[in-house]
């Protein structure tokens, strides 16, 4: 990995929620002492970011992907544990770190509602104290790459959901940071849209080498930018890692699936110890684990053994690897 | 490039959010013409009031119907400048989840709040508070400031006014990280400064020793200072200890709204998302 531009350590969060009890009495009671409990959103979560890594943070509602993004850009304060980015301490340096970051959260907006998109990136531009040039170049930048010209004179809440997202991107880019948090970047998109935000995100990633945490439910988000995923599961960090290593240890099986021209021998069904399966009409499927066997040997014996006249491996989805990992974990 | 920006230099930041503020006044300017009647309505009470107490002429504390009218009607007018929700909405902030957007700012969030609030007080004073000087003046028989001394530091201690509402409301405000909910807060606390700034009834009027409790609290300084200053009631040399003593109130309680920041800052929890 390169230099670290985010370090945490033990990152831990816990919040206190107060019950609701039914019935009068218990109103009542509540008044003078509320029953309360302690929920960790995030415990003891551990990794560091390198200086332009794209890395995807994934994990079901309430796992605790927000809290984390909220402690990491100075929002939140940790109950305990240690985050360092761009050398700040992000709730103790707050005013001076953010000036040194993006952040999108995917649902929210940044900008002025009411008035004209232009005017929100005028004051962003007073606010980080952009010189007059570094402000044309950046939104000529933006011009080019999201089309921005096109609706900068409508006030935000005129815009579709796409055009805001590319706003909001645009602003959080406006002060050239090093390093972009996004929560749920390409939420409620379509796929024109999206596909949109992440060329534009693969752009400014490769020009400017901008390190981008990201958390997203869309996996083709993960698959198209982050090499590197990291997972998390009720607070706590289920896996950090490289996507084809998570593919490999959550769903290490491939399907090879081919069409014969003649009927097989029943005794050529199986290889290695593993059953070779009709599933339609001269279709069969071998079902692989990666780990016992390379594909390409159990293809190269099948074209052997068989009169193949078509043949395709399939890789299991990253949706049924998180799908597993979000209903059993990762043993 | 990297534009670093702490708390060293927060007031060129903050520019730009008083800037905001008044733009988005704009959207809302059909609601101050209505404004400008109630104002007047008030006023209107009050000198009726007045008038029935002044019945056999003389004067109260020192002060003829005339003095009393005009204070009155000062006070209104410059509520209609110092008036600003930095409680509200922050409390609105809280509850919708909004305040991420302002931390995510390099700019100090009391400075971001107040800045705002400046913006839409400086829209308010040129659409709203002259306005209803004016009219109040052609309706009522009022009196000038007492001098054009009295009137310098009246305007400089209705500014003060500003800041230092500013700096309550944003203290009141923060009360809502605590309780979550803020609605009852803000009516009890409706009441409790048009009671104690002196705007419904002038501070010199409240029997001992409750006055002397008044007059050591930041509340009189909202409203019976700078309407004070106006008529001239204090001059000189009590003149400016009133102005410094408005002052050293609006300084600590900015400060105290910092410190109080700094401390609830650890509980809070953005609601949402």
């Amino acid at each position: 990995m390169t230099e670290p531009i985010v370090r945490v350590e033990r990152l831990t969060k816990v919040f206190r929620s107060y019950r609701r009890e039914e019935g009068l009495r218990a109103a009542l009671k509540s008044l003078v002492r509320r029953k309360s409990s302690e929920v960790a959103a995030v415990a003891d979560v551990t990794f560091t970011i390198g200086r332009g890594e794209m890395v995807g943070y994934i994990g079901a509602n309430g796992a605790g992907k927000s809290t984390t993004i909220k402690m990491l850009t100075g929002i939140l304060t940790p109950t305990s544990g240690d985050v360092v980015g761009n050398g700040f301490v992000p709730w103790r340096d707050r005013t001076r770190y953010v000036a040194t970051i993006g952040v999108v959260f995917g649902q929210r907006t940044q900008l002025w509602w009411d008035i004209a998109v232009v005017e929100s990136f005028r004051l962003l531009k007073e606010i980080y104290g952009l010189s007059e040039a570094e402000y044309r170049e950046r939104m000529a930048l933006f011009d080019k790459v999201l089309g921005l010209g096109a609706y900068l004179h409508q006030p935000v809440r005129k815009l579709s959901l796409g055009e805001r997202m590319r706003c909001d991107l645009a602003a959080s880019l406006l002060h050239r940071p090093p390093l972009l948090f996004l929560d749920e970047p390409t939420i409620g998109l379509d796929i024109v849209a999206k596909a949109n935000v992440r060329e534009f995100l693969e752009e400014i990633n490769r020009q400017e080498g901008t390190t981008v945490l990201l958390t997203t439910h869309d996996l083709a988000d993960i698959e198209t930018l982050c090499r590197r995923v990291i997972v998390i599961d009720h607070g706590k960090l289920l896996f950090d890692g490289a996507l084809d290593e998570l593919r490999d240890r959550i769903l290490p099986i491939t399907s090879i699936v081919f069409d014969v021209k003649r009927a097989p021998d029943a005794r050529d069904l199986e290889w290695n110890g593993r059953p070779i399966r009709e599933v339609g009409l001269h279709r069969y499927r071998l079902d692989l684990d990666r780990r016992e066997a390379a594909p390409a040997t159990a293809v190269k014996e099948i074209v052997n053994r068989f009169d193949v006249s078509d043949l395709k491996i399939e890789e299991p989805e990253i949706e049924a690897v998180v799908k597993r990992i979000y209903q059993e974990g990762i043993s | 490039m990297s534009a670093v920006r702490g708390e060293g230099t927060p007031w060129r930041a903050a520019l730009p959010f008083a800037r905001i503020g008044f733009l988005n006044m704009l959207a809302f300017r059909a609601r101050y013409y209505v404004g400008v009647l109630t104002y007047l309505f008030n006023v209107a009470v009050y000198y009726f009031i007045w008038r029935a107490v002044f019945r056999q002429g003389g004067s109260v504390a020192g002060m003829t119907l005339e003095d009393m009218v005009t204070y009155v009607a000062v006070g209104w007018a410059i509520r209609s400048f110092y008036f600003n929700e930095i409680d509200r909405e922050l409390g609105t902030q809280v509850q919708e989840g909004k305040l991420a957007m302002n931390l995510i700012r390099p700019v100090d969030f009391q400075t971001v709040m107040i800045a705002d609030a400046a913006g839409q007080s400086a829209f308010r004073a040129v659409l709203f508070t002259i306005p209803i000087a004016i009219v109040l003046a052609l309706v009522f028989p009022l009196k000038p400031p007492a001098s054009p001394l009295a009137a310098l530091l009246f305007l400089v201690s209705a500014t003060l006014s500003f800041f230092l509402v500013a700096a309550l409301n944003f203290l009141v405000g923060l009360v809502a990280i605590r309780s979550k909910s803020i609605l009852g807060i803000l009516r009890a606390k409706y009441l409790v400064f048009e009671l104690l700034s002196g705007l419904l009834i002038p501070t010199t009027l409240f029997p001992q020793p409750l006055r002397s409790i008044l007059f050591a609290s930041p509340f009189p300084h909202i409203n019976f200072t700078p309407a004070a200053l106006y008529l001239g009631q204090a001059a000189g040399t009590r003149a400016l200890g009133l102005l410094a003593l408005q002052a050293g109130w609006t300084a600590g309680l900015l400060a105290l709204g910092q410190y109080a920041w700094r401390r609830s800052r650890r509980r809070i929890t953005i609601q949402g998302g």
